[in-house]
Formats: C-alpha cells, structure tokens, sequence
C-alpha cells in the first residue's frame, strides 16, 4: 500500500523524466535530492465522537506511509530558522496512512460498527496526501516547529481537501513526530453517522468527530549512520 | 409464555388479553398508535435518520477441537452457541467420539490424526481438550503450524511438560495463547473481583473452597482397551487427581482475588469410596499457604455431594460465597454500612443473611427491571472464555497483520504494539496464569501422594 501511495505521487515526474531517456538519472537524482523518514511504531491516532448518551474515544497505534524532503531541509526545532524554506513553503512529500481495524474503542460491538459505517471491508485505510507545507513565522528557536499544511483525506472512498496546522518536534536526531488534530464530519465522508438500537432505546452518534494524530517517522538507519 | 389452564392470574384476574395483545401487536409502532399514542419517529422530522442496522458480531475465527470426549463435546456445544465460530475440523483417536462430534459440528472434516488437522489451511483457532498429559505435543505442534490454541486446565502433568508449553506460548508473539481457565473471563468473577479489592470485605484473612460430589469418576465404555484408555485420569501415571483436574479453577481463583500465588502446600487423601483398582485418590484435603499469612484450604471428594461446590474469602467486614454465577456476602454485626446492601436482594443460609452481589444490578434497577428476576452473564464460563479466545485471536492476527503491513516484518516493537491492544481484549488466562495454576497444582498433588508439605521453588514458576 507505501508503494502505491509512493508511485502514485511521485511517478508523474518519474514518467516525464522517463520519456526524456534519463530514467538512470532521474532515479539517482531523486535518490541524492530527498532525505526520506519512514513511520515508524510508537504513533497514535485518536477519534473522539460524541452521542446522546455520552462522549467516545476511538484509538490506534498505527500510522503508516513516510515523509519525504528535500535534501538539506533540516527540522530542527532548536533552531530559529529552517534551512531550505523558500517564504516558509517547505516543498515535502507526505504519504500516511491508517488501518481503519487499527482504531479501536474498547467497548465491545463499537468496533465492528465503526468499521461497517466506513466500509472497511472495502476502504480498509484512511488515507492521507500533502500537497502544501507552510511554516508559521516567526519561530522562536526551542519551541516546536508548526506549520500549516493542505491536502487530501481519504476515508470511506471518499476524497476531501482538508486544511489543518501540524507541529513538528525532533525526538532525536533521526525521528521526527508530526503532531496534529482537525474536525471532521462523518457525513462528508459519506459516512452514516452510527445509530445503533440498544436496550437503552436508539443511541445516536453526532455527525462531528476530531482526530488526532502523533506521527512518529525515522530516517533508515543506514542513512542515519552516514550523517 | 404459559397460556395453559385459563391463565387466570393470582388476583384472579383474567390477564391473558392483554399479554397476547401486546405479544401479537406486529410493530411497536402499530402498538403506540392502538393505543392512542403518536409514534416518535414521525415528529422527529429533523433528524429523521432511522436507527442503523451495523451487527455488533465480530470477525470469525475458524476454529478446530483436538480431543473429543466429553468437555470436548462441551465445548463443540458452546462454540455452536456463538454467532462468529465456525467449527471446521475435529479430531479424535477414538472413531465414535470422532462420529459423534461430527454431528455435533456437521461441517467439519474429521481426523484421527492431529497432525492432519493441523495442515488444514483454514483452521485459525485449536482447542486442545485431549488428557491433560498429551497436551505438551500438541500444543507444541499447532503453535509452530501458526494456529492461536486454547489449550484446556491443566496445561500438563509434568512440570518439565507446563514449562515446554508455557515457552512456546511465549515465544510465538504472533499468536493468541489461552489456558482453559475460563473462570478468568466471567464477567461475573469481574464483578466480583472488584467488590473483593474494594475492601468492602475489610482485611482478607482466609479463604475455603468445596467440590463434593458423589460420583466414580470412572468412565465407561464398551471394550476393556478402550476403558483402560478413557480412564486416564484416574491412574497416577497419567494423571494429577482431583486437585489437578477440579481444584486447579479454585485454585486460580482464590490466586486471582487475593492477588497472590502460593508458597508452600500441604495435603492428605486416600481411597475412601471408590477401591475399584484405581490408584488416584477419590477424597482430597489441601491447604495452600499465601505470602501475609492468607491460607486456602481446599477439599475436594467423590464420595459425599454435600453443599456441592463454592468458593468462599472471608475479610474482617464480611464474608464472600461463590456458586457457579452467583454470590453472595456475609456481613459481621460490627461492619461499617455500605448503603446499598439495604435494597439487595437477600437469601437465607440457615442462620445467616446472604447478600446477593449481581453484577448490574443498579443497572437492572435504573431499568426497571427486578433484579430478583434476572441474571445478568447468565452464560457458563467456558461460553464467555471461547468468545474470548476467537475475539483476542483475532485482535492479534489483525495486530500483527497492520503492524508488519506498514512497519515491516521484525518483531522489534510487535509485542509492545500487541500489548497497546489488550483494551480490546476480553479478559481471558493467559499461558502465564495457565502456568503457575498448574505448577501449583501439580505441587499440590505431590503433597498429597506424599502426605508431605511441599514448598514452592522459584525455578518452578520460571518461564
């Protein structure tokens, strides 16, 4: 599913390139041009509803995908600026995603109607592309690094554009964790907010949700060591 | 409903019209509007979304018996009773327990040979139920076949063979081992547990418990060879006795509530009743020693049924009883109120007041419904232990599939990211708890053989 999301963001470029007779080239280029981090475990993902009975919180520990940037763009939080922005607009390719399964309520039931209102048997993961990075200025050296950021998010089959601002902290010199919430409304998704009718009468979930997300991602090890 | 005889009331009131209106009224709907009541659903024009027909059914799990027999059949019967575990394969040596689980699981396919069964694609889930001394190959066998295992109580009957076991259920990160404890997954014992660590019962100074029951224990069957066979349990060489196969569950939950293993045993038992050639003894008395000086004593016989089987914990405030999904507490005259108790439903044990503790119970009262009628988790044991072992076999096949799926295969972090997901687990024995109750048990029956007090070394409970 990585390789997918990967060729279907970056092979537009790769074909252009292809068709020019430079496919060696482009390939080595790309290579020297991008520092790559791949998720790694120790993520989260959080979904917190609301009902007429009371408030829910869903939660995973999967997010997968890989942030790529330019060779020479250092996230490096301690530092007032960032090297390699032009305007702020840092130019980086995100790919994540999440097991629908992965989210889970710990009430017995909740899960297996969650995954049916979003179809996971069809759509298994929610899916998300970046297609814009701007870093808030001015930032003060020390403090978490935000930015704010555009793209796509695919849940239930259905594409939307979202807008939402993310933090960047380094944990160490390898891995990054990109912080971030946005609203949701399930209905945008196609998404039939769930109803079920239990003991109690019929219990509505409210059509609004949040999601939150800590994203853990590494560069490889091998390229670690070469730093 | 009983509509027998006239159905004429206590009060001596015709009230069979109304029953069998409500009962045949085809919709509630219907019902509100005969009644003269306006359906809520029609003024709720706004948010006219009807309630959602999502099932709350979790994903199957294919499961296998190895081991036919009796609890075997048990189990075949409670799996049947659950909506998400298909049985596909059975397996047993003995041709008609093989025919009859057939028919109790018609989709199965059959063996003689576990081997077999376990190259069978499809099965995801084994349920070993086989004497508890052929557990070891077996379990061993399916865990490298890459099949989740519920393996029965006792895991073994050796310590060497619980060891082997326990190792292997460790070692396999990527699938669910469970011990046949299933006392472990009543939501009744949950309740329970919790009213115990409340201190609602003061200071835990002691616990009791019983099996009695006036039975041979000796299985019958129609050839001598395949007597001698089914009889395993009551021959020393092949079995660990009634403190083995019975206490092992009390055992554990005495273990378990009062949060604690046992450090020394001691215990006595002969042949009483049943001198039928048997060298197991058919009356058994233990006493299990406690870390902060907490003794069980334990007795378990076939020759007297009185008072059954219960497990009791008595605390400075008050006194515990346990039998089968019920329980009730005994308070002292000097214990502080709790307020609640007021209301409870009460039973009289001769000169004592039992206070019944129902688990949701207050619920059943916000419900209106009358807790002296219901029974809340009124499934066994074993029904909550099986759903238990098909949902958390399940959470660790999907586990491991989105973990390796977008982190790579390394186990490198897996075990922390499957144990991020035990709020979605049932509760359920682990190897761990199968381990130690075993151990002890096993210990326990070396007491009794011996006639000697026997102290728990650290290296035994090694894993």
């Amino acid at each position: 599913m990585m390789n997918t999301a990967f060729k279907n963001s970056v092979f537009g470029a790769r074909t252009v390139a292809a068709l020019a007779g430079v496919v060696m080239l482009a390939a080595s280029a790309r290579a020297e041009e991008w520092v790559r981090y791949d998720a790694r475990p120790g993520s989260k993902v959080k979904i917190e509803g609301t009902s007429t009975i009371h408030d829910w919180t869903m939660e995973g520990q999967i997010i997968g995908g890989y942030m790529e940037l330019p060779k020479g763009v250092v996230l490096d939080p301690s530092q007032a600026a960032v090297a390699g922005t032009k305007d702020g607009k840092l130019e980086a390719h995100v790919e994540s995603s999440v097991p629908v399964r992965s989210v889970k309520s710990g009430k017995k039931g909740m899960d297996e109607v969650m995954q049916q209102a979003m179809n996971a048997d069809k759509h298994p993961k929610i899916q998300y592309h970046l297609t814009e990075m701007t870093l808030k200025e001015p930032h003060a050296a020390g403090t978490p690094l935000q930015f704010d950021t555009k793209g796509e998010l695919a849940v239930n089959g259905v594409t939307n554009k979202i807008s939402m601002p993310v933090t960047v902290e380094s944990v160490d010199k390898t891995k990054l964790k990109v912080i971030g919430a946005t609203p949701l409304k399930m209905t945008d998704y196609k998404v039939t907010p769930p109803a079920p009718s239990l003991g109690l009468g019929l219990i509505k979930t409210g059509d609004e949700v949040k999601i939150s997300f800590e994203w853990l991602v590494a560069m490889p090890e091998k390229s670690a060591d070469a730093k | 409903m009983n509509n027998d005889e006239g159905s004429t009331g206590q009060n001596g009131q015709n009230d069979w019209n109304r029953r069998e209106f409500i009962k045949g009224a085809s919709s509630f709907g219907a019902l509100m509007v005969l009644m003269g009541g306006v359906p809520l659903q029609a003024e709720d024009k706004t948010n006219a979304a009807p309630a959602t027909a999502y099932s709350t059914v979790g994903a199957p799990l294919n499961c296998a018996l190895i081991g036919c027999g009796i609890w075997g059949r048990e189990v075949l019967q409670t799996l049947a009773l659950l909506p998400n575990a298909p049985v596909v394969a059975v397996c047993d040596t003995y041709e008609p327990f093989l025919r009859r689980a057939k028919e109790a699981a018609p989709k199965a396919q059959t063996y003689t040979d576990y081997k077999k069964l376990l190259e069978q694609k499809d099965v995801q889930g084994v349920i070993v139920a086989t004497p508890s001394y052929l557990h070891r190959e077996i379990v061993e066998a399916a865990l490298k076949a890459g099949k989740h295992v519920y393996c029965e109580a006792p895991l073994a009957t050796t310590v060497e063979d619980a060891q082997a076991i326990a190792k292997a259920a460790k070692a396999a990160v990527k699938l669910n081992f469970q011990s046949g404890l299933q006392m472990r997954s009543d939501p009744q014992r949950h309740f329970l547990l919790q009213f115990v660590r409340s201190g609602a019962m003061g200071r835990t100074i002691m616990a009791r418990s019983q099996w009695h029951k006036k039975e041979s224990w000796r299985r019958t069957s129609p050839n001598a060879q395949r007597e001698t066979e089914i009889n395993w349990r009551l021959r020393k060489d092949q079995s660990i006795g009634l403190v083995g196969e019975i206490g092992i569950h009390q055992l554990d939950l005495i273990s378990w509530f009062i949060g604690g293993q046992p450090t020394a045993v001691g215990g006595f038992g002969g042949i009483l009743q049943w001198n039928d050639g048997r060298d197991v003894a058919d009356t058994i008395q233990t006493v299990f020693e406690f870390p902060s000086g907490v003794n069980l004593s334990y007795d378990c016989t076939l020759a007297n049924s009185f008072d059954a089987d219960y497990d009791m914990i008595y605390g400075t405030d008050a006194a515990v009883m346990m039998r089968g999904n019920k329980a009730w507490m005994f308070k002292e005259a000097d214990s502080p109120l709790l307020g609640w108790e007021v209301y409870a439903r009460k039973d009289q044990f001769y000169q004592e007041t039992g206070i019944a503790l129902v688990a949701n119970a207050t619920k059943l009262v916000a419900l209106q419904n009358k807790a002296t009628e219901v029974v809340p988790f009124s499934e066994t044991a074993l029904h909550y232990a099986l759903e238990a072992f098909v949902k958390n076999s399940n959470v660790v096949t999907t586990g491991v599939e989105d973990f390796v799926s977008n982190y790579g295969d390394s186990t490198d972090g897996l075990r922390e990211h499957l144990a991020g997901l035990s709020k979605s687990r049932l509760p359920a024995a682990g190897y761990r708890e199968g381990f130690a109750a075993t151990v002890s048990v096993i210990k326990a029956n070396e007491a009794i053989s011996k006639g000697q007090k026997v102290s728990m070394q650290k290296e035994w409970f090694e894993i």
